[in-house]
């Protein structure tokens, strides 16, 4: 417990072992991962209250903020990979994967500290819509903060090779790229309180591009 | 296949294109091996565009497991088939203009680029299965694969247009060797040398100053022509993705063309 405590000082202050060392194993960051996730998930699931039936939102919304992170990370690799590759930046690979995981937990850590937030947010106001909202506030401020500090652990690899910023502003486009239709594809996260509790939604899953599209067509009157 | 992989990875790498592995003006890929594992990325990639017909009907549809299967076989024909319609060209004029690069050099070097092409728009697979997965909209899908194609293709022709500068490079300084010495240091590739570049150049680096442009000038004018062609393949190769509405066939009438159906599936997107 306290080393991993200490772990996300280290993690939080980009200290260089994050990358170079080998004080963070794969186990740890996962870890990290799977703990903070849940914790802002199952506070996320909340809305709808804890009792009954309820409960199990608690459940699946913990269970999918990390599948969220680990799901989008897997897919958005191969790609970065092979490019990384072209650039001929493969062998920093490995220093640049250990950005990218510790970003991922600095990402859930940084959640969890926003779950009271959004615990104090559920206890003022029952309205579905603003909870919406103010969830996307959350994650797009934690995603903001998580690219400052991958930022700061790839400084020395720009430093070593300037390419490395071409890389790191391409993993944030594929990242937010495949994210945010994984968080459409994986709602309901909240929970409205008119739907029964499920771990999908029945209806079609649908993309998240072509709905923000119709929206604004809708609002536009086009 | 292995070892083709191997030799895949060290293109990829940089390690087959550096100016120590190319000074004597030739490139040394293989061309065999290297096809073989390029027709088997494309294919890869075919398999992930024709997901999106079979995810769509459930899984149920025999039509739809024959779309994955015609995707998978056309994907890499697409490539071989644009290849082979401007090669015949582009010996032509090369020769033309009186480039030392042999139709050998040539053929191995293209080659590579579609290695390098193909192991781009490969690994763009698991994020087109996942939007299959996800989406009904097909004017989406469409443009997600034109914008995967697009970004394989602009790294290739990348690979390609520096590649054959080092080798123009090379070929330059075979007559005077105190040149080759510079770009070989300028490549960074000496790490004996404690004093060289701290970086390797990567395989999209320009390295050195070249001199010789006509050879230069025909295979830029040929990338334009290798991606319109491309393109318009592509449209004749078509259906790589199984349009909803409309059954399995292996080809589609003769009809409009690629660049057309963008804007139409770009305007479709915006519900227009």
């Amino acid at each position: 417990m306290r080393t991993l405590l200490i772990g996300i000082d280290d993690l939080l202050r980009a200290r260089p072992r994050v990358v170079v060392g080998r004080a963070h194993g794969p186990r740890q960051i996962i870890l990290l991962m799977v703990v903070f996730g849940f914790l802002y998930g199952a506070v996320m699931g909340s809305f709808g209250g804890v009792t009954g039936e309820r409960f199990w939102q608690v459940v699946y919304s913990a269970a999918k903020v990390p599948l969220l992170l680990a799901l989008t990370f897997a897919i958005s690799l191969p790609s970065f990979f092979v490019i990384n590759t072209l650039l001929g930046l493969r062998d920093d690979f490995a220093k640049a994967l250990r950005a990218l995981v510790a970003t991922q937990a600095a990402l859930t850590v940084v959640l969890a500290s926003f779950a009271p937030f959004t615990a104090l947010w559920y206890a003022s106001s029952a309205d579905y819509q603003s909870a919406l909202l103010f969830n996307t506030l959350m994650f797009g401020s934690a995603s903001v903060t998580a690219q400052l500090l991958l930022l700061r652990l790839y400084r020395p690899l720009i430093a070593s090779n300037p390419r490395h910023r071409v890389m790191v502003r391409l993993w944030l486009v594929i990242y937010a790229f495949v994210g945010i239709q994984m968080g459409w594809v994986l709602r309901p996260f909240i929970g409205s309180p008119h739907n029964p509790t499920t771990f999908f939604r029945q209806e079609a899953w649908g993309n998240a591009y072509v709905e923000v599209v119709r929206i604004f067509m809708k609002v536009f009157g086009w | 296949m292995i070892k083709s992989f191997k030799q895949l990875d060290g293109i990829l790498r940089g390690d087959a294109t550096r100016m120590s592995a190319i000074k004597d003006g030739r490139i040394e890929t293989p061309i065999g091996g290297l096809s073989v594992v390029t027709v088997f990325l494309g294919a890869v990639y075919g398999v992930c565009m024709g997901a999106y017909a079979v995810i769509r009907t459930g899984g149920t549809d025999n039509d739809a497991y024959m779309q994955m299967l015609a995707s998978a076989v056309k994907l890499p024909l697409l490539f071989f088939l644009t290849l082979a319609v401007t090669l015949p060209s582009l010996y032509v004029f090369n020769a033309l203009v009186g480039s030392r690069l042999s139709v050998v050099s040539v053929i191995r070097l293209l080659v590579a680029m579609l290695g390098v092409m193909l192991a781009v728009l490969a690994s763009f697979g698991p994020i087109i299965v996942f939007f299959s997965v996800s989406t009904e909209s097909y004017p989406f899908m469409k443009l997600l694969n034109v914008l995967a194609a697009a970004m394989a293709g602009v790294l290739g022709l990348a690979f390609l247009l520096r590649t054959l500068h080092r080798l123009i490079l090379a070929q330059e300084v075979i007559d005077t060797p105190q040149q080759l010495m510079e770009a070989l240091e300028d490549d960074g590739d000496e790490s004996d040398d404690e004093g060289a570049e701290e970086n390797p150049a990567g395989v999209l680096d320009t390295v050195g100053e070249g001199t010789s442009n006509r050879a230069r000038s025909v295979f830029r004018v040929w990338v334009i022509v290798f991606s319109l062609v491309g393109a318009q393949m592509s449209w004749v190769l078509r259906p790589f993705i199984g349009k909803p509405d409309m059954p399995f066939t292996w080809f589609r009438e003769r009809d409009s063309n690629f660049f057309i159906d963008v804007l139409d599936a770009i305007a479709k997107l915006f519900g227009a």
